[in-house]
C-alpha cells in the first residue's frame, strides 16, 4: 500500500504525463486535442477532489489547522480550475495562441503548486496521519468524483 | 511551518525583481559602447576599459539578474522570504548602481575619489543583499539540492565581493600588490563557476522539471555535485595562490565536473516530457554548447594566453547570459500574469501574448551572432565593431521585450478590467 505522499505524488506525475500528451496533440491539431484535454481536466479534478474531500479534511481535523496550508492549496486549485475551463474554451474557439498561452501559465502554476505540496504539505500529512494512512489512501482511491 | 511562495500576500512585490531585471540590459549596452567608442580599441584583459566593460556585464547584467531572480525564487523554491525585501532590495540596488557607475568612471578617468566610492558602494550594496539572502535561507527547514546550490552560490559571492573590493582598493591606492593577478584570476573564476555556475546548477534541478516536465537530474548529481564542485573550486583557488604546479590538475578536475553537468543537463532537456520548442529551450541548448566550448578553451588557455578574453566571452556571454536570458523570457511573463491574477482581474493576457515571438527570436539571433563575432574578433579585429553593434541591438531588444510585458501589466492595472472572483473561491 502506498503512503499518502507516494499516492498523491504519483497522481501528480500521471497528470504531468497527460499534460505533455495534450500539448503534443494540440501542437499538431488543436481540434484533435479536445479528448486528451478533457482527460487532463478530469484527471486534475479527480486529484483535487481526492485532496479537498478526503486528505485536507483529515489533516485539518487532526492538526486543527483550518486556515493554513490546505486553505491556500484550495485557492490555488480554484485558480487552476479557472485556467482549465479557459483551455477548453480555447479549443472550442480554435484559438491556438490562446491555448498555448494558457497551457504555459497553467504549467508553471501547477508545478510550483505541486512542489509546495510534495515538499511540505504531504510531508506534514505523512507525519500527522501515518497511523490512518492506509484508510485515507483507500478512501481517496475509491472516491466517486462529483 | 509557513507556506510562502506564489501566494497572494507573500510573494515580493513585482517591483522588487523587476528593478534588477530592467537595468541589466542597459548596463550590458553601456559595456559594448565603452568598447566601441573607447580610446584603446584592443581586447587586452587587464586594460582598464576591458575591466570596466567586463564588470558592467558581470555586475550590471548577471549580478543584477541573479539578485533579482533570488528575491523571487527564494520564497517560491526555498520557502524562504527576505524580510523587509522592498527596503533591502531598494537600498542594495541603488548602492550597486552608484558603485558600478563610480567604478567605470573611476577606472577610465583614473579618479581616486570615484574608485574609493566604487568599492564602498559596491561592497555595501552586495553585502546588504547577500546577508539578507543568507538570513532568509537560515529559516529553511527542508534543505533541498536547489537550496544547497543557492547557498553555495551566495557563499562564493561573499568571497568574490570581498576580493573584488580588495582589487578595486588597490587601483584606488595606485598600488597593485604582487598577488593582484592571482587574486584577479580567483575573483573571475569564482564569479563564473562559483557564483553564477552554482546558482544555475542549483536552480536547474528545480526549474527544468518545473517548466518542461523533465526528469530529475538523479540522486548523485543533485546531492553531491554542488559539494564536489565547491571543494574543487576551493582547491583550485588555493593551488592558484600557493602551488601553481598543481593548478592544472584542479583545473582539469573542474572541467570534467562541468562537462559531466553539461551532459546531464543536455540529457535532461532532451528527455523532457513537454516537447514544445520555445526560445528558452533554444537558449538552454546554446548555453550548453558554449559551456562545453568554453571548458575546452579554458583548458587551452593554460598554453595560449591570447584566448583569455575569448574564454571569458564564451563563459559569460555564451553560457551564463544565454541561460539568464532564457529564464528571463519565462519568469517575466509569468510574474506579470501572476501579479495581475492576484489582483483578481478578468481578461488577463496569457503569457504568450506578453512577448512578441518574432522580436524574441530576433533578439536571440542578434545575441548569439554577437558572441560568435566577438570570438572571431580576437583574430579578425575588424569584426569587433560588428559584434558590439549586434550586442547593443540584442540588449536593446531584450529591454524592449521585457518592458513590453511590463507595459501590459501597467495598462491592465490602469484599465482595471472587472474583477473575477472565481479564482479565489472553492
Amino acid at each position: 500500500m502506498y503512503s499518502i505522499k507516494e499516492y498523491l505524488t504519483n497522481d501528480h506525475r500521471r497528470c504531468d504525463d497527460v499534460f505533455a500528451k495534450m500539448e503534443e496533440q494540440a501542437n499538431s491539431s488543436l481540434a484533435e486535442a479536445k479528448e486528451v484535454t478533457e482527460k487532463f481536466v478530469a484527471d486534475m479534478e479527480r486529484h483535487f477532489q481526492r485532496e479537498e474531500r478526503v486528505m485536507f479534511p483529515e489533516f485539518e481535523t487532526k492538526t486543527g489547522m483550518l486556515n493554513g496550508p490546505t486553505e491556500m492549496m484550495r485557492q490555488e486549485h480554484a485558480q487552476m480550475r479557472n485556467l482549465m475551463a479557459k483551455l477548453l474554451e480555447a479549443i472550442d474557439t480554435n484559438d491556438t495562441d490562446k491555448f498555448f498561452g494558457l497551457s504555459e501559465t497553467l504549467m508553471i502554476l501547477l508545478q510550483q503548486h505541486n512542489m509546495k505540496e510534495e515538499q511540505m504539505l504531504y510531508t506534514m500529512a505523512q507525519q500527522h496521519l501515518s497511523a490512518e494512512a492506509s484508510r485515507i489512501v483507500e478512501m481517496m482511491d475509491s472516491l466517486v468524483i462529483e | 511551518m509557513n507556506f510562502t511562495g506564489l501566494s497572494l500576500d507573500q510573494a515580493p512585490p513585482i517591483s522588487v525583481p523587476f528593478r534588477y531585471f530592467f537595468v541589466a540590459p542597459l548596463f550590458a549596452m553601456m559595456a559594448a559602447m565603452l568598447l566601441l567608442f573607447g580610446e584603446s580599441f584592443h581586447l587586452e584583459r587587464f586594460s582598464k576599459e576591458v575591466i570596466a566593460a567586463t564588470h558592467l556585464i558581470t555586475i550590471g547584467f548577471f549580478g543584477f539578474v541573479m539578485l533579482g531572480a533570488l528575491t523571487q525564487m527564494l520564497p517560491v523554491i526555498a520557502n524562504a522570504t527576505i524580510k523587509r525585501v522592498e527596503l533591502i532590495a531598494g537600498t542594495s540596488h541603488i548602492a550597486m548602481i552608484l558603485g558600478l557607475l563610480s567604478m567605470v568612471y573611476g577606472l577610465l578617468q583614473n579618479q581616486t575619489l570615484f574608485l574609493n566610492g566604487a568599492y564602498i558602494f559596491l561592497g555595501f550594496g552586495f553585502f546588504v543583499m547577500l546577508i539578507a539572502i543568507i538570513n532568509s535561507i537560515r529559516s529553511v527547514e527542508n534543505f533541498t539540492p536547489t537550496i544547497r546550490g543557492m547557498l553555495s552560490s551566495v557563499s562564493f559571492a561573499f568571497v568574490i565581493v570581498g576580493v573584488g573590493v580588495l582589487l578595486l582598493a588597490e587601483y584606488a591606492f595606485g598600488d597593485l600588490g604582487i598577488y593582484h593577478v592571482a587574486f584577479a584570476n580567483i575573483h573571475s573564476t569564482l564569479a563564473i563557476f562559483g557564483f553564477a555556475g552554482m546558482l544555475i546548477i542549483g536552480v536547474s534541478f528545480q526549474v527544468l522539471p518545473m517548466f518542461y516536465v523533465a526528469p530529475s537530474f538523479g540522486t548523485f548529481v543533485e546531492s553531491k555535485l554542488v559539494y564536489i564542485l565547491g571543494v574543487a573550486l576551493v582547491v583550485w583557488s588555493v593551488t592558484n595562490l600557493f602551488a601553481l604546479e598543481f593548478v592544472v590538475f584542479a583545473k582539469v578536475f573542474l572541467i570534467l565536473c562541468f562537462i559531466y553537468y553539461a551532459y546531464i543537463l543536455f540529457k535532461t532537456i532532451k528527455t523532457r516530457k513537454r516537447k514544445i520548442q520555445d526560445i528558452t529551450i533554444r537558449y538552454f541548448y546554446t548555453a550548453i554548447a558554449f559551456l562545453v566550448g568554453g571548458l575546452f578553451l579554458w583548458f587551452l588557455q593554460s598554453f595560449i594566453e591570447k584566448i583569455s578574453i575569448v574564454v571569458v566571452a564564451v563563459f559569460v556571454g555564451g553560457f551564463i547570459l544565454c541561460v539568464m536570458q532564457g529564464m528571463l523570457y519565462k519568469i517575466i511573463p509569468f510574474l506579470v500574469w501572476f501579479h495581475l491574477n492576484a489582483k483578481g482581474y478578468m481578461s488577463i493576457p496569457t503569457m504568450n501574448e506578453m512577448l512578441n515571438k518574432k522580436f524574441v527570436q530576433l533578439q536571440y539571433g542578434l545575441f548569439v551572432g554577437s558572441i560568435v563575432f566577438f570570438i572571431l574578433a580576437v583574430y579578425i579585429e575588424v569584426l569587433l565593431p560588428v559584434s558590439l553593434l549586434l550586442f547593443i541591438g540584442s540588449m536593446g531588444l531584450l529591454e524592449y521585450n521585457m518592458l513590453s510585458a511590463y507595459k501590459i501589466y501597467r495598462l491592465t492595472c490602469k484599465k482595471k478590467p472587472e474583477f473575477d472572483m472565481s479564482g479565489f473561491t472553492s
